[in-house]
Formats: structure tokens, sequence, C-alpha cells
């Protein structure tokens, strides 16, 4: 492996005092203790919290308590949830400190340490802002109370499609709990199956959302095995279902339900030089920091490059930018790459290996694992040119920095950049700007030297979650 | 002409036999020329050894190979001892769920019934359940066993018995077939129509299966209903895992007494939950008509007290001869009670399957 290494290993984290730490179910009557837990390992495979996975009966049960308590008054609610994200980024919570949190997510999911804590400040931010956010999405003609004089002689109200939201949250990066916050916030009633392999911040959240003041009958934490999860989607009105094509396709026809699932994000370079000139010198930036910022975990991380020109250029300089990256455990300051157990990260080499057959690997062709000697193994980048814009490996999204990248011209069309939630688009043809904003099937465009993960409260992720959550309903007197 | 057996295979309901003398005894009668079912003086022929002389104890029932599957196409008249002569009272042919394939039958004969009835009404003296209640059954009637059991439990204690028919196959083909939501109506309507029983009708004892009594508390109606009026609900036919038995116990019913019973008809009867099973809810079996071994099911050895393992059931009576059993469910192995051959069983759940396999695809 051509990676750097850090320095000897200690050992990194210590198995706690007085056992596991112990992430209870968060329920109507406050904290269960289930019989039935599940053991989350941190990437050694050393068990460092468990987990009570609640029965059907408990899931019924919260379900039908969140019915019964009323929408909570809108007034201090935002303040509520403000506080509460304070006290996630910065307090100590559920015996947690902020820098304890985040090592014990670092090492359970493998995400490196500054990107769970570049997260959590964005959950802050997103807690904070969260009132905001959510008057972005309402549509200028509707006001929030049916009292509001403009109701007189005939207004829209902007009002709830339900009053119970389920979330079925994912463990690949403690962002994706900043969204939710905007539903409590809009006066819905909220259970949160949390992922078994990184459970630590959807509890934290739900406590600290808690002691700030959300009743236990408004918020609820319902970890369960995937046979009771259905449940939780069947008992609310709406829900938001994290999860790979195939949750994507099974929630393709259910219109109370909302899929984030693999994003696909891309960068087109449409007519930049691809010889060595300034122009790809900044596109680079852009392209490197798209595709392994955040670790290559989430689904705003570019997968796919599309050159107009040769791209083995773009993928050389890819790949030369991205093999210097250091391999350290997760909780390493300094740590970029995302870590797995060793037997995972085989399973996805022998995958990406598979995928790449007949391709020009121009990072990865030697394999990307480089293991720790403590059953850990980081995830290194790969770099793959293929050699067609339609080539089905475009669609290959794997947890990690990894790039398929591939030739386009402008008779390509949009065809290949379809399905994609963001794509960059460096170039200066605003005719096809124009047609890329057009386009459905992707959700955000990004004009220039703008990173795919880019993101800011306020600004729609993947069109704004209250566009699910209300409609405007008409209100004379 | 009926033959007289041993009288230790009929020993009195307060006098446990010796259990080797009643082990052999069975093996005399079920393989007897005279005595034995053509099913098994067939069978015993392709044995590599012989009951009679080789099957001394309980640890020797491990010699039989089981023999469950080929009780999906033996004909239930071949399955009666032909020592009860031809006068034999025979209540019914039941069978099993067919989870696992086609199902298998058993042929359930009367003395056996009035045994096991004797045992497990004992069971609910000694609990101090009512007499004279009046009972509603939201379980399943032929051709499974349950049903028949209950109101025959229920007329012994002086009480009489409302049904509302359960069909668990066809709730099973329904969630197989992916039409879970089928599924759920029905079980609605079987709610429905246990609402008019309980809210009409002064009843004291229900009998009904988890999935069942799990989606009744989801009506708050009925569940005031059963917190005033039943005294004690009576579950089985599928596991009650002991988070959701503690919410029940705690929550939701916490005026009621919930007895579990462990059944199969592969023992032609239940288990009981034993009196003042807390945390886990342990199950004792009809000793010595029933034992149980808890395995590992890679070594068919037992395991530690207090570790799971697969169950292995033994049905042994005049009546009838199941042996080495080895049952799909997984449980904690508890030591039995005094007198009692075999293990007890705690914490029964089906053969657990693997959560979260690796997903290659996706970064979720």
């Amino acid at each position: 492996m051509g990676g750097l290494r850090g320095g000897p290993m200690d050992a990194p984290v210590d198995p706690p005092a007085g056992g596991p730490i112990q992430l209870d179910a968060l329920g109507s009557r406050g904290a269960f203790r289930a019989r039935n837990r599940l053991t989350v390992a941190d990437v050694t495979g050393q068990p460092v919290a468990e987990l009570s996975q609640v029965p059907r009966l408990f899931v019924q049960r919260g379900l039908s308590a969140l019915r019964a308590a009323g929408p909570a008054g809108s007034g201090a609610l935002a303040e509520v949830i403000a506080r509460a994200g304070h006290a996630f980024a910065n307090g100590t919570v559920g015996g947690l400190s902020a820098p304890e949190y985040q090592r014990l997510v670092s090492r359970v999911s493998g995400v490196p340490v500054a990107v769970v804590r570049s997260a959590t400040a964005r959950i802050e931010r997103a807690a904070a802002e969260v009132d905001r956010t959510v008057r972005c999405a309402r549509p200028t003609a509707t006001v929030d109370h049916w009292r509001d004089p403009r109701t007189r002689g005939g207004g829209a109200v902007w009002a709830r499609r339900g009053d119970v939201f389920a979330v079925h949250a994912a463990g690949n990066h403690p962002g994706v709990h900043g969204l939710w916050l905007e539903a409590l916030v809009l006066g819905y009633r909220v259970a949160v199956r949390p992922s078994g392999r990184e459970p630590f911040t959807p509890h934290r959240l739900v406590t600290a959302l808690r002691e700030a003041g959300i009743g236990d009958d408004r918020l609820l934490l319902l970890p369960t095995d995937h046979h009771v999860a259905d449940d939780i989607v069947r008992g609310a009105d709406l829900s938001l279902v994290y999860g790979g094509d195939a949750v994507v396709e099974k929630y393709r026809a259910h219109p109370n339900v909302l899929t984030q699932g693999p994003g696909r994000s891309k960068i087109l370079l449409a007519d930049v030089d691809t010889g060595v000139g300034a122009g790809l010198s900044s596109a680079l930036d852009t392209m490197v920091a798209s595709i392994r910022d955040e670790g290559g975990v989430a689904c705003v991380n570019a997968t796919a490059v599309f050159v107009a020109g040769d791209p083995a250029p773009v993928a050389e300089a890819i790949a030369e930018r991205l093999a210097g990256l250091p391999s350290l455990p997760p909780e390493d300051d300094k740590a970029v790459l995302p870590v797995q157990p060793t037997a995972d990260a085989r399973r996805l080499e022998k995958y990406l290996l598979g995928q790449a057959d007949g391709a020009t690997l121009w990072l990865g062709g030697d394999g990307i694992v480089d293991e720790l000697g403590d059953g850990s193994a980081v995830l290194r980048p790969a770099v793959i040119q293929l050699d067609r814009p339609d080539a089905p490996q475009l669609g290959t999204e794997l947890p990690f920095p990894c790039v398929w990248v591939a030739p386009w011209s402008p008779k390509d069309g949009v065809g290949p950049l379809r399905n994609t939630l963001v794509l960059t688009v460096i170039g200066r043809d605003e005719r096809l700007v124009e047609r890329l904003v057009d386009e459905p099937s992707i959700s955000n465009v990004h004009v220039g030297h703008h990173p795919t993960h880019w993101m800011a409260p306020g600004v729609p992720h993947d069109g704004y979650l209250a566009e699910f959550l209300m409609r405007s309903k008409a209100v004379i007197r | 002409m009926a033959v007289a057996s041993d009288p230790v295979l009929t020993f009195p309901p307060d006098q446990v036999p010796d259990p080797e003398e009643f082990i052999q005894a069975a093996m005399r009668w079920h393989f007897g020329p005279e005595t034995g079912s053509p099913y098994w003086l067939r069978r015993a022929r392709t044995l590599d050894f012989d009951p009679r002389r080789d099957v001394r104890t309980f640890d020797d029932l491990r010699l039989f190979p089981n023999i469950v599957n080929e009780l999906r196409d033996v004909p239930a008249r071949d399955l009666i001892p032909q020592g009860y002569g031809p006068s034999t009272e025979v209540i019914g042919v039941y069978e099993s769920g067919g989870t696992t394939g086609a199902p298998k039958r058993v042929a359930y004969l009367a003395d056996w019934m009035d045994r096991y009835v004797t045992w497990s009404t004992g069971r609910m003296d000694e609990r101090g359940h009512p007499r004279d209640a009046h009972w509603l059954a939201m379980i399943p009637s032929g051709p499974h066993l349950w049903g028949e059991v209950v109101a025959r439990q229920a007329r012994r204690r002086g009480g009489f018995t409302s049904t509302i028919d359960l069909d668990p196959r066809w709730v099973k083909k329904c969630i197989a077939e992916g039409r879970g939501d089928e599924a759920g109506r029905y079980v609605e309507h079987l709610l429905a129509q246990g609402e008019f029983l309980l809210e009409t009708q002064d009843i004291g004892v229900l009998v009904i299966t988890p999935p069942l009594l799990e989606r009744l508390a989801q009506h708050e109606h009925l569940v005031k209903l059963v917190n005033e009026k039943i005294q004690v609900i009576i579950w089985s036919g599928a596991h009650m895992d002991a988070d959701s038995r503690h919410l029940f116990r705690t929550e939701v019913f916490p005026d009621v007494q919930l007895f579990g019973n462990y059944g199969s008809t592969m023992i032609l009867c239940g288990a009981v939950e034993r009196a003042g099973s807390e945390d886990e809810c342990v199950f004792d079996p009809f000793a010595p008509h029933i034992s149980f071994s808890v395995v590992d099911p890679e070594t068919g050895q037992p395991v530690p007290y207090g570790a799971r393992g697969q169950v292995v059931m033994n049905h042994v009576s005049r009546s009838a001869l199941l042996p080495n059993n080895l049952e799909r469910d997984v449980a904690t192995r508890i030591r039995p009670e005094a007198g009692q051959l075999g293990d007890s069983v705690a914490d029964v759940s089906p053969v657990r399957t693997f959560d979260d396999e690796v997903v290659i695809e996706g970064v979720y």
C-alpha cells in the first residue's frame, strides 16, 4: 500500500470502566433498558456499547403516546431546540462530554474524528437556525396561523400533513441528524430509529432535546431490529428513511415515505483545459475536496467525474493528490480516511476490484485496504478511469473516497448526469447549466468551484424537508 | 382385545414414577408385538438398536432418530398402539402449523387428553386461577390441537368457552407472500369479534397468542376491558420475548395474571410457566411424559445451565411415542424441578436470524 502511516499504534479506546456504555431506548415513559441488546463494537471489533432493542409492543405504545400528545406550542420550541443543539455540541449529555462522544462516534463508525467534530458543529448550527430554515420552505402566499389577518376574506395557512413523523436514520455520517429537527419545530411528534452502526448521535441529540424541555411524549428514540423497524414507518403519518437502492425502491410508491438514498454526486468539467494549466489546478482543488472531505462517506461526496476531453490527465492528477493521504486510526486528529473492520474492508475491496475489472485504476489497483494491525483497516482512495460516459460503474457509490472518471462531450447530453444529488459543473456554458438546473433527477447544481459537499442552513439538501411535511390549506373567515 | 399396560405408564397425578421404570415400560408397550403401533413396529425393524433392550434411561432416548418428518405421510391410524384394542377413543387427528413444510399429524387419544387436562388444570389451581369462569379463546381450532384442549380445560374447571377461531396458516401465507396488510386486516377482524364478547359477557380468562395480544394492546378500549374483566391471560402458540412480557406485566395489563404455555403438537400438549418466573419465563414440562433437553445444535450435547441452545423434545406416554425431536426453537437451559426428567426451558424464541449483513452498494 502506498499510504503514509502514522506512528506506532496505541490502544485507542480503553474498555469503559463498569462495562459497555448503555444506550437505552427513550420511550414515552422515559428511558427503557431492554433485555434484548445489540452490541455496538468499534472498528477493531471491541464492544463499546450496548443498544437496547425494543420489541414491537414498545414501538406501538410509543407511537400511540406520540399521537395522543398534542403539538408543542410553537413559541418556545425553536429556542428549546437551539439550546439542545448547543448542549449537544458542547455540553455533557447523558454522562458523555462532547469530545468523548466524538471519539466514540469516530471509533464505532470509522469516520475521521475531525469530520465528526464538524458534523457536531453543523448540527448545532442547524438547531440554532431551524426556524429560519423551515421558513425558507414556506410558500410565500401562506401564513403560519389561521388567526393571521390575511386569512380574512380567504388565504392560505401552512399546515402539517400529519402528526407523527418517523426517521429511519443512517449510520454513515452523524450529520444526517440535523435534518429531522425541522419536523420537530413544525410541531411534529418524532420517533427516531437509530442505526445500529452509530447510535450515539441520535441518542445524544434526543437526550439533549429532552433535557432542554421537549416532552418525553413528543420525541422518542426507538432502537429496534429490522423486523420491527417497518412498524415504525407503518405507524407514523410521514417518514424519512435512509437506505440503499433497495430501500428507495421499496418505498417508491409510498407517498408518505421520503427516502434519502445513495447520492451519486458528480462533477462535470464541461470545458476545462485538461492540460496542466491553472484551469485544471483550481478545478482539481474542488474535485479533490468533493471526493475526500467528510472522509468520502457522505452522500454529497463526489463519486463520478465527467470530463469534456481526455479524462486520463484528470484521473492522474486526482490520483496523485489522493495518494498521499495518511492512514491513521479514525480518532487521530489528522485522520482523513475512513476505517472499517478489516473483514468488511476486504469485502469492499473485492467488490471494488470486481467492478473495476477492465478499467484503468490510477489509484487502488493494488487494493484499498491498509491494515492498522488492530483488526481495523483504513479504506484508501481509489481513482478509476472508464472509457464511456454511460459505463454502468458510474452508479457505484462506496463508503470511502472512490471516484470513477469518464469522458463526456456535449453530444452525450444530460443523460449520464441524471440521478444525482449534487452536481458541480465547472464551465462557462450557461445553456448547459440551464439544462442541468431544469433536469428533475438532479437535486442540486453547484456552478463553478463549489465542492459537492457544500451545505448551509436554509439551502435545501434534497429539497426542503418541509416541502414534504407541510401543505397549504385554504382558510376563509 | 385391549391389553393392560404397565401401571407405571398411567401413574396417578400425585405420584412421580421412577424414570427408568417408566421409560422401560414405555419401550415394552410401544415395541411389544401385541401392543405397539403399526408405525413403530414397522419402524423398529430399521433401527440399529433394540428399544426394549437398549433404551433403559432418559438419556437413551437419544438413540432414536428424529422421526417427526415421517408424520407428514404416515396414516394417523397406524400411530395408535394396538394395545388399546378396537374400541380406542380417538378424539381427533391434529396437525402442526406447517411452518416447516407440509403439516405433520398425530392421533390424539382420549386417555392422554384426560391426563394432560388433569395435570394442566392442577397447575392452574396452584396458581389460584378462577374456577367457574367464562373463557374467551382467540386461538386456532382444528386441524390444530389447542382449541380442543382449551375447551376441555375450561369445562374441567367448571367454566364455559366462547371461541373466535384463528387460522394461523392463512396469516403465515399472507405474510410470506408480502401481504402483511391483509394479515393485519384479518387480525383486526378477529379483535372486532372478540370485542363484542368482552363487552357483553362476564369473561374471566382470555386465551390468546402473543401477536394477537400485542395487536389488542394497540386498542385502548380493549386494553381497558381486559384490565377490568380478565383475571388470567393464557398465552401460547408463539414466543413472547422477555421485553414484551415485562411490558405486558408491568404497563399494559398490570392487574392481570399472565400465564404462558409452551406448546407443541409434537408433544401433544404444552409445558406451563413456572409460578414466580419473574425475569425469565421458565416452562416446566409434564414429567415424565414430556421431557426437554437444551443442546448445542452442532454437537447435540447439552449446553450448560443458563446457556442458550436448541430444544429437543420427547413425548412418552401410553398413547404415543415421539422421542428425540429437535425443534426449531432456541431456549435457555434451566435446572428442572425435583423429580422432573431432563431440563426446563426459558425465554423460548425461534432460531435467530442475523441482522445487518454487510451490504456493499451505497454508503448507508
